[in-house]
């Protein structure tokens, strides 16, 4: 077999197309071709043989691990070419190898949080057109059409994260568009959003490519939504190559092949899968959990997510809470489940809830707040599961991960563990084998696939018996197989008396539990803010503008900024000034040319759209930290002049005093014009103009730039984290040493969510064509007058801070 | 299917994008980190009153990055680039230090970058990583203490104990605590795109 070597791509120094070449389509062809990833036993894909002509629509399907996405991920020249892995045969676009025809091709993935790229609309469709080296003129008309085609009327410099999931995947096709590709392929695009976003995905795919006439190759589970839209369905087999194909008509009649479909898991139009009678159906006369006037909120200072709700919950009853996104339904979830505080009205507790049997002995009437429940209490009775599993796990292996719960249970108001080792050890056996993960009791969790880390991430939940069980859509991306023993699963614990509570948008499933339904009422949304949530639910919400919270770190100016004096400036020269400002201070230690450039740096605050509250806002750790640097010198500096202060090792005295506010006013001095002037300074700007102006590499830069704009998002997803664990039984109490272990798993738990979103980011931003040596910029950096005035100013207030310094004698180097 | 064949120098010391989108999120979750950690750490904010150079003893956390960095990517220039991204995205969010937070990132990053180069990057074993985070440490501590001189009334004795506790806090967090750190994260799968990929299986002393 022949190894794969990766081919460059041409460098395309040579610019491009004026934007008015018409789409090409593309065809396919295959011969025996396979692949193997590194570090796998089997190959993915082995002597695959395909036609797939200019123009058509072909639906992939398949069971997990037929390697259906690595079919896609080849043809969009996005395979890696590591050092192990190893492909055989030929894949062909057009009669070209596939890695070399990268540039006719698109690709777009299922999380839209890592299919957009840029931090403003119009550039994050420009992107791909600028990768393949479109003329910058003629890149502003193909946006302009391509936000047309999707139907996204949005401003430009509208921010991509304010979109909702299903815009931002309108969005990724918008990019696609705009380089104008031959063939189009989509990665299961529509599994993480909600049954509206799917249909508005599906009609503006189905719609461009109508009048784009491209080829389109798709990946998808859920057929209903895309069997009217395809000419062929292909059927994957593992190991087999292409299993069958014909017309959807041919190949979901029902009949041999429609059956082999529903046993390998595809959602078939129409089928549901078959589930087993309940044994004990219908709730008990045992109240559970109460909630009065309730209304919930992700932080304190935002707006509330749902307001006046009024909720009760029995044993053995299934309650669906549904409603449009951004509806507050994830909120409300969390708020019950005790993992978020109420902002105001009542959570209660009921006395069965607080012991199970207390209502039957009659010892009722005590009911207490979920919220104030330590992590030990809290799993013992209600349990809560997150959207993404990967959440939710904190340990090293399948066993560990489902004895932690049971490990970690505390009796209320003690320390006292609730079960022994050999009881754990039994129960533990008795999940493993009741959902069928005896072999893989020593894989580490994070390495399984997607149905066995859901069917997981309920079964660790369950294993701690607690008798509400809260699951946010916990049916999202599965396919059939997981979906029904999931129900299955949920089914019996509702027969034994456990109460489940669902926020989901699948009826099936509603109906599956039984569930009576909750529809959260859009009208009870006090603030109609921009949509708080893609389809994200307890993922981590959108950074969307409107809802941020103040306590959440941001690197993008707002919008009073951008649009000031400084906002307006070249990046790299108010740098430079700044630079220019503060050299003076970082040479000398002395009060006088300090005090010049802090004055005259907050006399600049309205040049940056700051008044004196925000911009205090942004710079009091600057005030500590300056503060800090002053105690520190005043006590240790040479003592001199009356003692103010004797604290036995150390004093302070007035020259130790004097000393120490000059080092503190240097250190606020130096910092101070910095923040001012990068607070105005949009970070998109700023690569722009390191690339373009300073030449640093395009690709580093921008891949840098790409890395930053997941901050907001990674913030909001270390404040999952940490509910979803405390939901696990981690507790953020106890002693240095407990806290720091906790927050080690939570920092592990973050960097993988990091690193795997950035891995599909980088599928994204190669499948645009990133990365080749040259590129075009659809947005020029400029170097305008004013620039050049800020240059001087800054100059010369560094020149006018070091004379006044000399002039009043305090000049004073500090490496003197 | 084939067999293995030696990695073309090309290949190997050629970045890709993964690897410079990882690099730079590695930065970014680190500031994040480190964010979250801000409202804890106050608890020793005790002990630095009462000895301020002992408040490089929290230091690593900031050199993290650099020694991740190159232990993840395992390309030339990774804990350079991403001490510098992580510096880029302080000085963002609002740095204390200005832009010399810049040029701090620099220096620090060049102390990893030192010694993963000489040994011409190709180990990645808990004593290298140790090193690395020590001489991150050092080159960070030297920066502070006598570049930009932020504490020039102290003695000599006391800058050199503030560089001591930040090299002991580079060796400690960024050192062990990325080392540690990274095979974890080689456990979970998720640098199965990335040089790093079998750091799990490495022998810690190799």
């Amino acid at each position: 077999m022949t190894r794969h070597l990766h081919t460059p791509p041409p460098a395309a120094a040579r610019i491009r197309g004026d934007g008015s070449d018409p789409v090409r389509p593309a065809a396919i062809s295959a011969r025996g071709w396979g692949w193997q990833h590194a570090g796998r036993e089997q190959p993915a894909l082995l002597g695959l043989d395909l036609d797939i002509a200019a123009g058509e629509r072909v639906l992939l399907v398949g069971p997990s691990g037929a390697g259906k996405s690595t079919l896609l991920h080849a043809l969009a020249g996005v395979l890696q070419d590591d050092e192990d892995n190893a492909s055989s045969g030929e894949l062909l676009i057009d009669g070209q190898p596939a890695d070399a025809a990268a540039s006719r091709t698109g690709l777009m993935q299922q999380d839209p949080e890592t299919q957009v790229v840029q931090a403003r609309v119009g550039d994050d469709v420009a992107f791909g057109a600028e990768n393949l080296c479109v003329q910058a003129s003629a890149i502003w008309p193909r946006v302009a059409e391509s936000l047309g085609a999707v139907g996204l009327d949005l401003p430009l410099d509208h921010p991509t994260s304010a979109l909702s999931g299903g815009q931002k995947q309108r969005l990724a096709l918008a990019g696609i568009l705009a380089m104008r590709p031959g063939l189009v392929l989509l990665d299961e695009p529509t599994a993480n959003l909600d049954p509206d976003g799917v249909v508005e995905v599906r009609d503006a795919i189905v719609d461009s490519l109508a009048h784009s006439g491209a080829t389109m190759v798709i990946v998808e589970h859920r057929l209903a939504a895309w069997a009217d839209a395809v000419d062929r369905v292909i059927v994957l087999e593992p190991g087999a190559g292409v299993a069958c194909q014909g017309t959807p008509a041919e190949l979901f009649a029902p009949g041999p092949i429609r059956n082999r479909l529903i046993d390998a898991g595809v959602w078939v139009p129409g089928h549901t899968p078959e589930l087993v009678p309940r044994r004990n159906a219908g709730p008990r006369a045992v109240p559970l959990l109460q909630a009065r006037d309730l209304s919930v909120a992700r932080t304190p200072r935002v707006a509330p997510a749902l307001s006046h709700a009024d909720l009760d919950v029995a044993a053995g009853q299934g309650l669906c809470i549904t409603g449009p996104n951004g509806s507050g339904k994830s909120t409300l979830a969390l708020t019950l489940g005790g993992l978020l505080p109420e902002r105001s009205g009542t959570v209660d507790a009921q006395p069965e809830l607080l012991e199970p049997g207390a209502t039957s002995h009659g010892t009722g009437g005590r009911v207490e707040r979920p919220f104030l429940w330590r992590a030990g209490e809290l799993v013992t009775r209600i349990g809560t599961v997150f959207q993404e599993p990967e959440h939710q796990f904190v340990t090293a292996t399948v066993r560990d991960e489902l004895a932690y719960g049971l490990r970690h249970a505390r009796r209320a108001g003690g320390n006292e563990r609730l079960h022994g080792d050999e009881e754990i050890d039994r129960r533990v056996d008795g999940v493993l084998d009741r959902l069928g993960l005896r072999h893989l009791e020593e894989a580490n969790p994070f390495t399984l696939s997607g149905g066995e880390k859901r069917r997981l991430s309920v079964a660790t939940v369950l294993a701690a018996r607690p008798r509400l069980l809260i699951l946010d859509e916990p049916t999202f991306g599965q396919d059939a197989i997981t979906w029904r023993e999931l129900a299955l699963l949920l089914r019996e614990e509702l027969d034994d008396g456990v109460a489940v509570i669902a926020v989901t948008h699948d009826t099936a499933f509603a109906a599956a539990l039984d569930a009576t339904t909750y529809a959260v009422d859009p009208a009870s949304r006090p603030a109609a803010g921009p949509s708080e949530v893609p389809a994200g639910g307890m993922a981590p919400a959108s950074t969307a503008a409107g809802t941020a919270d103040a306590g959440t770190p941001t690197i993008e100016p707002d919008a009073r900024a951008r649009s000031s004096f400084f906002g307006r400036c070249n990046p790299l020269a108010k740098l430079a000034a700044v630079v220019l400002a503060t050299t003076p201070l970082i040479a000398s230690l002395d009060v006088v040319s300090s005090t010049i450039v802090a004055l005259a740096s907050v006399l600049f605050l309205p040049l940056a759209g700051l008044n004196p509250g925000r911009f205090l806002l942004r710079a009091w750790p600057l005030l500590v930290a300056g503060l800090f640097a002053a105690w520190g010198t005043a006590l240790v500096g040479n003592d001199s002049g009356a003692v103010l202060l004797d604290l036995g090792v150390a004093t302070i005295s007035e020259g130790s005093l004097v000393s120490g506010l000059a080092t503190g006013l240097r250190v606020f001095a130096v910092a101070v014009p910095a923040v001012i002037v990068l607070s105005s300074t949009d970070p998109t700007d700023l690569a722009n103009a390191l690339a373009q102006q300073a030449r640093l590499p395009h690709r580093f830069v921008l891949g840098a730039l790409a890395g930053m704009r997941l901050l907001g998002l990674l913030a909001e997803e270390w404040t999952t984290l940490g509910m979803a664990r405390r939901a696990r039984g981690v507790g953020a109490q106890g002693s240095v040493l407990q806290r720091l272990r906790a927050n080690a798993g939570q920092s592990l738990g973050l960097m993988v969510q990091a690193i795997r979103r950035a891995s599909r980011l980088a599928v994204t931003m190669e499948a645009k064509g990133f990365g080749g040596r040259h590129r075009t910029w659809a947005r020029q950096a400029t170097f305008a007058r004013r620039d050049a005035g800020l240059l001087a100013a800054g100059l010369a207030l560094g020149a006018v801070a070091t004379a006044a310094a000399v002039a009043a004698g305090t000049w004073n180097l500090v490496w003197g | 299917m084939n067999t293995k064949l030696t990695t073309a120098p090309s290949v190997r010391y050629t970045w890709r994008i993964v690897d410079i989108v990882v690099a730079s999120v590695i930065a970014v979750a680190s500031g994040v980190i480190f964010w979250a950690w801000n409202t804890t750490h106050h608890l020793l904010d005790f002990l630095f009153l009462a000895f301020p150079p002992s408040s490089a003893l929290l230091a690593g956390m900031w050199l993290f990055p650099a020694v991740l960095g190159a232990l993840i990517i395992r390309k030339p220039g990774a804990a350079l680039f991403c001490e510098m991204v992580a510096a880029v995205v302080s000085s963002l969010l609002g740095s204390e230090y200005g832009w010399t937070v810049w040029v701090s990132g620099l220096v620090q990053g060049l102390g990893a970058e030192l010694v993963v180069a000489l040994f011409l990057y190709r180990h990645w074993s808990l004593p290298v990583s140790l090193l690395a985070g020590l001489l991150t440490g050092v080159f960070g501590g030297v920066n502070d203490a006598f570049v930009f001189a932020w504490f020039p009334e102290y003695t000599a004795a006391m800058k050199l104990a503030y560089v001591a506790c930040m090299a002991v806090s580079g060796l400690v967090i960024a050192g062990l605590g990325s080392w540690a750190l990274t095979r974890a994260l080689s456990r979970t799968g998720a640098l199965s795109a990335l040089a790093s990929k079998r750091a799990a299986q490495e022998r810690a002393f190799g």
